[in-house]
């Protein structure tokens, strides 16, 4: 079933939370519904669940306006950050909560209860209550709940929020699959930008109840519309720093630390504007001193980080620059260092509004940003 | 598979638009009281009349002369007087006590628990029989409490009977009753302070009195306030106690609102006047009640917030 | 805490021993008097040692008192049968009632709910009189004065703010996406409140409903104004005995004992409740 959101506008008394989202998720998609906490993206969940009303706009669900309709007569599933399993009954009755309602017979009851159980590997806990469980059987089983009756549409509202590190982990590499499994439309809430891009074959970024930018995971983190949205995707965050482009010699080149800087054609119309610079740590390599364009820095400290190295260092005009590089690559670790950044990967904001100056970027995205 | 799961769905039993569900449910709690609000209406009306229930063809308004007429009737102004006596002295003994309670049992121990639930007892007791209970303890034939009068050298000590003592039987039977309800709330807000500030306080080797005044009764407050304005409320317009105590008497000693109204409304059959006694207190547990709720609320939201 | 001294142990001891005995004391010396005849009660000096009976007890559960000249019939097990018949249908009206309306003011905050929460719960403190009066004039009118059905009613003063209140808090604890949960899942607003939300809000229900049963049962003014002698409860029928002739002390005793008892048993099964239900659901125990 395909979704759709026209100019949906929700306000609590005088706060506005949503203002004209409108989204469109063809049938069978995963759309990742990012942004930071308080962005109005669980509101936008629960509108569409239809446990609240919007008061603008319409909700369409396989093309059919879904005003009005009581939010047991949509046909969704939803899993909940909180997981909000019903405390009185066991993880099977938990899970056979959908099919109750649809009036299954015992038996296929029993046997889908257990299919979608084994799927999620918790079958050995299903008499148990809620409060009996662990955190990440909850999560199981509230997933298991969502799918149970093999919804077609899917509502997953930050369903790996409350689970530890090594189950996120986990669950990062087998919901895709079992997302796909489903067939189902997915809407998937988080605030994790690396799950955003697991998990999202289209990203919506979400921010103060407006949709800021929507497209594939690589145009997200290529191509970030704001800097807002360059500084939650990518970890760490994005280097940003203040420059006003020149043309010299016919060159579009913006001045670091002293250091001439190239930006490539693409940014010509930035000339003489007020701009941000966002380099990505990754986009910053350590070269010799002598190195044409390279803009010297003083190392603070050094971090390692799984796979990658972080390393903290200062411009020549205190600015912090924070430079990413593989685990087993070395490199200067204190004292006066120079890098260069990867023209290919440079964005250009206007200063003002945050937004993108139109550019060339880079075609992939680096392995090392998921990481 | 999901097309034959949603054409089994079971047709829906009876609906409701959402925006008149409230309504629905809350509907028949309303009904029931709205029937009640109806005597409200009717007891203004007739404290705006000259009404007796002897001589209904006399019946008609008089505009408030039954409330000018208040501020000439010394019997009024000892009602007025009796009552508020009776609540102050009353909940400010209960204050003390269930104060002083509470902090003995403070501590969670079997044998705190124990007592505190043993003296929820005389809370339970309907406050009429808790007034027979006194009264079979202080009758003067046989009572074992005028027998103890008697053994500390108070010959014809005679409890509920005598004027000047009457007042003093009701109250302590007020004070039987009611001090568990103070205990049991303020025992309740002690066992819910943080513990931070008193480890703290005792690190220090700060005076206990100094702790207990400058930490426990300030953290204490909304808890004390609630539970004084509860029964304050309550205490002025005390019927059950007095009027199977005494009725009132002896004489007027007792008269407090509610019982000078019962007894204008049945005996003297002076609707009129009842109902403007009643009004006037009613005016009065209105102010009061309105700071309690206030109050009440905000403890409320506290707690609700820390749970 | 634990530095107390000796001589502060002493003083908490003899305080603690005082207060008991204050509260106790009544309860102890009516339980007494409930076994004794006439001749020990009204012995001087009063004295503990005594041969216990029961003929008091069985005098009011026969309902016929014998004395040296007459045989005397009292209705004290009506009284009795009257509290419990009046108490146990307030409670279960006043939940029938009292629990959809304390969910639609915890959860459907609709206009005017807040207000309307604060009217029915000032309806708690207005003095209970200034309705019943003129409520016995209507009564007659309506045909509702001495039936069980007026008095009831009336009950519902007492027992429905009580409840609105205690079982909105525990609706107000159920998150709300365990609702809606359940609503997703496919079942309308009608199973979802059966199946979900008041299996979860059941402990606040039952300590309402007990609370209110002993508010009901203690309550004496209204069964006063409103109800002659084959409705009245214990209350207003122990009161009356004072006065029958011929009465005695000892069976004066073993009615309060009868009355109280109930209450007592319901309190200790409702302990755990008792301080959110004397505050009215603002203080939690």
């Amino acid at each position: 079933m395909s979704l759709s959101l026209e100019n949906i506008v929700k306000r609590y008394k005088s706060e506005t939370v949503l203002d004209g989202v409108s989204l469109d998720v063809a049938r069978g998609e995963t759309l990742v519904l990012f942004g930071p906490s308080g962005a109005g993206k669980t509101v936008l969940l629960r509108l569409i669940a239809g446990v609240i009303d919007p008061d603008e706009g319409r909700i369409a669900i396989g093309g059919q306006d879904m005003t009005g309709v009581e939010p047991e007569d949509r046909g969704l599933g939803m899993a909940f950050q909180n997981f909000a399993l019903f405390p009185h009954m066991d993880a099977r009755k938990n899970i056979a909560a959908p099919l109750t309602a649809r009036r299954m017979d015992k038996a296929s009851m029993a046997e889908t209860v257990s299919r979608v159980a084994r799927m999620l590997k918790i079958e050995h806990v299903l008499h148990h209550k809620p409060k009996e469980l662990s955190n990440g059987q909850k999560q199981r089983t509230s997933l298991a709940r969502a799918l149970a009756a093999a919804p077609d549409v899917l509502l997953l509202d930050d369903p790996l929020r409350n689970v530890d590190a090594k189950l996120r982990f986990e669950m990062r590499l087998e919901l895709p699959r079992l997302l796909k499994s489903q067939g189902a439309t997915v809407i998937y809430v988080t605030q994790d930008y690396k799950e955003a891009m697991a998990l999202g074959d289209t990203i919506a970024v979400l921010d103060a109840g407006q949709i800021h930018q929507i497209g594939t995971p690589e145009d997200i983190y290529l191509r970030p519309a704001t800097v807002e949205i360059a500084r939650l995707f990518g970890d760490p965050v994005i280097n940003l720093l203040d420059v006003t482009p020149q043309m010299v010699d016919g060159r579009v080149q913006a001045m670091l630390s002293g250091v001439a800087v190239p930006l490539g054609a693409a940014f010509e119309q930035a000339v003489g504007r007020d701009c941000t610079l966002g380099i990505r740590a990754e986009a910053l390599k350590f070269v010799p001193a002598d190195t044409a364009g390279a803009i010297p820095v003083t190392i603070e400290t050094e971090a390692p980080l799984n796979e990658k190295t972080i390393t903290l260092a200062l411009t020549r005009n205190g600015r912090e620059v924070m430079i990413s590089r593989p685990a087993t690559q070395e490199a200067p670790s204190m004292g006066v260092a120079h890098v260069l950044p990867d023209p290919s990967s440079l964005h250009l904001f206007e200063r003002a509004t945050g937004r993108r100056i139109v550019g060339a970027a880079k075609a992939t995205v680096p392995q090392g940003a998921l990481q | 598979m999901s097309d034959t799961i949603r054409s089994t769905r079971r047709p829906r039993r009876f609906r409701v638009s959402r925006r008149f569900l409230p309504y629905l449910l809350s509907l028949p709690a309303l009904l029931t009281c709205i029937g009640i609000l109806i005597p409200f209406g009717t007891a203004i009306i007739y404290s705006l009349q000259r009404y007796r229930l002897s001589q209904p063809w006399n019946r008609q308004f008089n505009w408030g002369k039954n409330y000018v007429d208040f501020f000439y009737d010394p019997n009024f102004w000892n009602t007025v007087k009796v009552s508020m006596t009776y609540a102050f002295t009353a909940v400010t003994l209960q204050l003390l006590l269930g104060l002083g309670i509470a902090l003995l049992l403070q501590k969670r121990t079997m044998f705190n628990n124990f007592v505190s639930i043993m003296l929820l007892m005389p809370l339970m007791t309907a406050p009429v029989l808790a007034s027979l209970m006194w009264k079979l303890m202080t009758n003067p034939g046989f009572g074992i409490l005028s027998h103890m009068a008697s053994l500390i050298g108070l010959q014809d000590f005679r409890w509920g009977s005598d004027p000047k003592t009457a007042l003093l039987t009701v109250v302590i039977v007020d004070i039987w009753v009611y001090t568990p309800f103070i205990m049991i709330l303020l025992l309740a807000g002690l066992r819910s302070l943080p513990k931070q500030p008193f480890e703290a306080a005792a690190l220090d080797g700060v005076p206990r009195l100094f702790v207990f005044w400058r930490i426990t009764l300030p953290m204490l407050m909304p808890f004390l306030l609630t539970a004084t304005l509860f029964r304050v409320i309550e205490s002025i317009q005390q019927f059950d106690i007095i009027y199977a105590m005494t009725q009132g008497g002896p004489g007027n000693t007792l008269m407090v609102f509610q019982v000078e109204a019962y007894l204008n409304f049945f005996q003297a059959t002076n609707v009129g006047r009842s109902a403007a006694l009643l009004l006037i207190l009613w005016a009065i547990t209105y102010v009061l009640s309105s700071i309690f709720i206030k109050n009440w609320l905000r403890l409320r939201e506290k707690q609700r917030g820390e749970a | 805490m634990d530095t107390t001294g000796p001589v502060e142990r002493v003083l908490r001891g003899i305080a603690i021993s005082l207060v008991i005995l204050f509260f106790m004391f009544p309860i102890f010396w009516i339980l007494l008097m409930s076994f004794q005849t006439n001749e020990t009660i009204l012995r001087v000096p009063p004295s503990m040692v005594f041969e216990p009976t029961l003929q008091n007890y069985r005098a009011l559960i026969t309902g016929r008192l014998e004395t040296q000249t007459s045989t005397l019939e009292i209705r004290f097990m009506s009284n009795l049968y009257n509290s419990f018949f009046l108490s146990a249908t307030s409670v279960a009206v006043g939940l029938l009632l009292g629990v959809p309306a304390a969910y639609a003011f915890a959860r459907l905050k609709f206009r005017g709910s807040e207000d309307i929460a604060f009217t029915l719960l000032s309806f708690r403190f207005a003095p209970p009189l200034l309705v019943l009066l003129p409520l016995t004039i209507y009564f007659q009118q309506l045909g509702l004065s001495n039936t069980y059905g007026g008095l009831i009613w009336v009950y519902q003063l007492i027992v429905l703010p009580l409840i609105l209140w205690i079982v909105r808090g525990y609706f107000e604890d159920i998150p709300a996406d365990v609702e809606y949960a359940y609503r997703i899942a496919g079942h309308d607003f009608w199973a979802t409140f059966w199946k979900v939300s008041l299996p979860l809000a059941m402990p606040g229900i039952a300590a309402a409903g007990l609370l209110a049963f002993i508010f009901a049962w203690n309550n004496f003014i209204f069964a006063l104004v409103l109800a002659s002698a084959d409705k009245q409860p214990v209350t207003v029928g122990a009161l009356a005995f004072v006065t029958a002739s011929g009465i005695q002390y000892g069976q004066i005793a073993a009615g309060i004992v009868l009355s109280i008892t109930p209450t007592f048993l319901l309190a200790i099964l409702a302990q755990r409740y008792l301080v959110e239900g004397l505050s009215l659901g603002a203080v939690k125990g």
